[in-house]
């Protein structure tokens, strides 16, 4: 098995402001007889922001995990920028950045602190590091907390500082899940408001169960439903549909 | 080496950014004091009655050999002391890495700069350096009673080398255990039954056959722990330490792969 994160080709990329391309071809992942993603081919162009959409367990955080390299296919593959995570880890993390859903942080440390260890562990070092992480606490508006502790901050916050980090080593791709889940709809505006912005500046993949979102952020999007691809096409075309809803219902759920 | 030093500084961070550390330092402290004065008090209590003037006044020769400094406090003193690491250490060990995973933050580290095998060399390499701490701390009272019995200095350092490598066999063993779970419990209860089983074997000796009797008794703590404390340092001893360490590593780097497969 390889070593995640080894490989070479872990410095930071000159494709930063126009984004990467990911792509799966025939992308299956099982765990034991459960068919989590089957046979799922897909692609995201360079600089767009693309929604993959679903219910819950419909197989978007399983496709994130394979894109990542935390998890290994079952058959099929997946490359971002033309490189595969199972092979090369090292050179697809230097090209993403990931911002997990809400809470998954360290509570225990200072908002500073925590951007200067991620900083740190994407391997900025010195006066680079300490640009990065003001540009990061700028950008996003968290110079009134930067001293506090994470586990203090209200979940707005919380998500701001999980999207700062995703942008200190300024990553061509960012793959955001679920980033409004358990906000507050001011919260819920706040950070769609941020990633509004992001639109055309890098390659964004959108993960999110949220259609209103989907239509707000997203130009192109995937619905997944049992781990298959059921439809995938221009946002506004797709889930304007009067059926949108009905590719997110798995079979038994049909109503006849 | 940037993202392995990162990694350290942060866990130093949140290890003494929660109250266990300072609870498990206090702990060590506090205990290893109570042993220490328990053994000394009934040493004092023997003298006492040996230097009556019917058990032969203060005359040195009424005490016997065994009477003494060595015997009565530090033997008993440094193997109660084994035995309480064994309760202590996995505490500190539990978080170490079923917290990360069941925040779910594992995700996002590995989604880093960081390779799992830095990941796992970093957390081992702050637990070794926090236990090695501890150590310090509960040594305070046995080293008085070496240098009270005139015992020397290079008895001292064997036996504080014998009580931190012991320390550090436990956190590994904890380490391991931690790299499997996602609950803390689960990490602490297996470290310690782990390191439970591993103190001592001898009281399966008589059950079993001479070679797995000697098989048990080369896989046991008590044994090389006991050595140390003689003033013994082995070449096979600290071989023993540094093995059972590369073994835990390795278990522990295991654990990745194993999730990245999805076991």
């Amino acid at each position: 098995m390889s070593e995640a994160g080894s490989g070479g080709g872990a410095a930071p990329p000159d494709t930063a402001g126009r984004g990467v391309a990911v792509e799966a071809r025939e992308l299956t992942r099982r765990f034991g007889p459960h068919v989590a993603l089957d046979a799922l081919s897909l692609s995201i162009r360079p600089g767009e922001t693309f929604g993959l959409l679903g219910a819950n367990g419909a197989g978007k955080t399983t496709f994130i995990r394979l894109v990542t390299g935390f998890l290994l296919p079952s058959e099929g593959s997946v490359s971002v920028d033309g490189i595969s995570p199972v092979s090369r880890p090292a050179a697809v993390h230097a090209r993403l950045g990931f911002v997990m859903e809400t809470s998954r942080l360290y509570p225990e440390l200072r908002v500073v602190g925590f951007l200067r260890f991620m900083a740190g562990a994407r391997r900025l070092s010195g006066r680079t590091r300490d640009a990065a992480v003001a540009r990061v606490i700028e950008r996003f508006h968290l110079e009134s907390v930067k001293e506090r502790l994470i586990g203090n901050l209200s979940k707005g916050y919380q998500q701001r500082v999980s999207l700062a980090q995703a942008f200190l080593h300024d990553p061509p791709l960012v793959i955001v899940d679920e980033p409004t889940g358990g906000l507050d709809p001011v919260q819920q505006g706040e950070v769609q408001d941020v990633l509004r912005e992001l639109r055309g500046e890098r390659t964004v993949l959108l993960c999110t169960h949220d259609l209103e979102e989907a239509r707000k952020l997203t130009s192109r999007v995937a619905v997944l439903n049992a781990g298959r691809l059921v439809a995938e096409g221009p946002t506004q075309e797709l889930l304007g549909r009067d059926d949108a809803l009905s590719l997110f219902r798995t079979p038994t759920e049909q109503t006849p | 080496m940037t993202a392995l030093l990162a990694l350290i500084r942060k866990e130093f961070v949140s290890l003494f950014g929660s109250p266990t550390a300072y609870l498990t330092l206090t702990m060590v402290a506090l205990v290893s004091a109570l042993i220490f004065f328990d053994h000394l008090k009934l040493y004092n209590q023997i003298l006492f009655v040996y230097s009556t003037p019917t058990m032969g006044g203060f005359s040195s020769d009424a005490i016997p050999d065994h009477i003494n400094l060595w015997d009565r406090v530090f033997f008993p003193v440094m193997e109660t002391l084994g035995l309480t690491l064994i309760g202590a250490v996995p505490l500190i060990t539990m978080r170490v890495f079923a917290e990360e995973r069941a925040r779910g933050t594992d995700e996002l580290i590995v989604s880093t700069s960081l390779t799992p095998t830095s990941i796992v060399a970093g957390k081992f390499a702050v637990t070794y350096l926090f236990v090695t701490l501890m150590m310090l701390v509960s040594f305070v009272y046995p080293a008085t009673a070496i240098e009270r019995g005139g015992i020397g200095l290079q008895h001292l350092a064997a036996t504080f080398a014998g009580l931190t490598l012991h320390g550090i066999a436990i956190a590994s063993i904890g380490l391991a255990c931690s790299a499997f779970a996602s609950s803390q419990l689960v990490a602490a209860v297996s470290g310690w039954a782990v390191a439970f089983v591993l103190w001592d074997f001898s009281w399966m000796y008589p059950f079993v056959s001479e070679g797995v009797a000697k098989f048990l008794d080369g896989i046991s703590l008590h044994p090389r722990y006991g050595s140390f404390a003689e003033g013994i340092v082995s070449l096979e001893h600290l071989v023993y330490f540094a093995g059972l360490a590369l073994v835990a590593l390795a278990v522990s780097r295991f654990a990745f792969d194993l999730r990245r497969v999805g076991a």
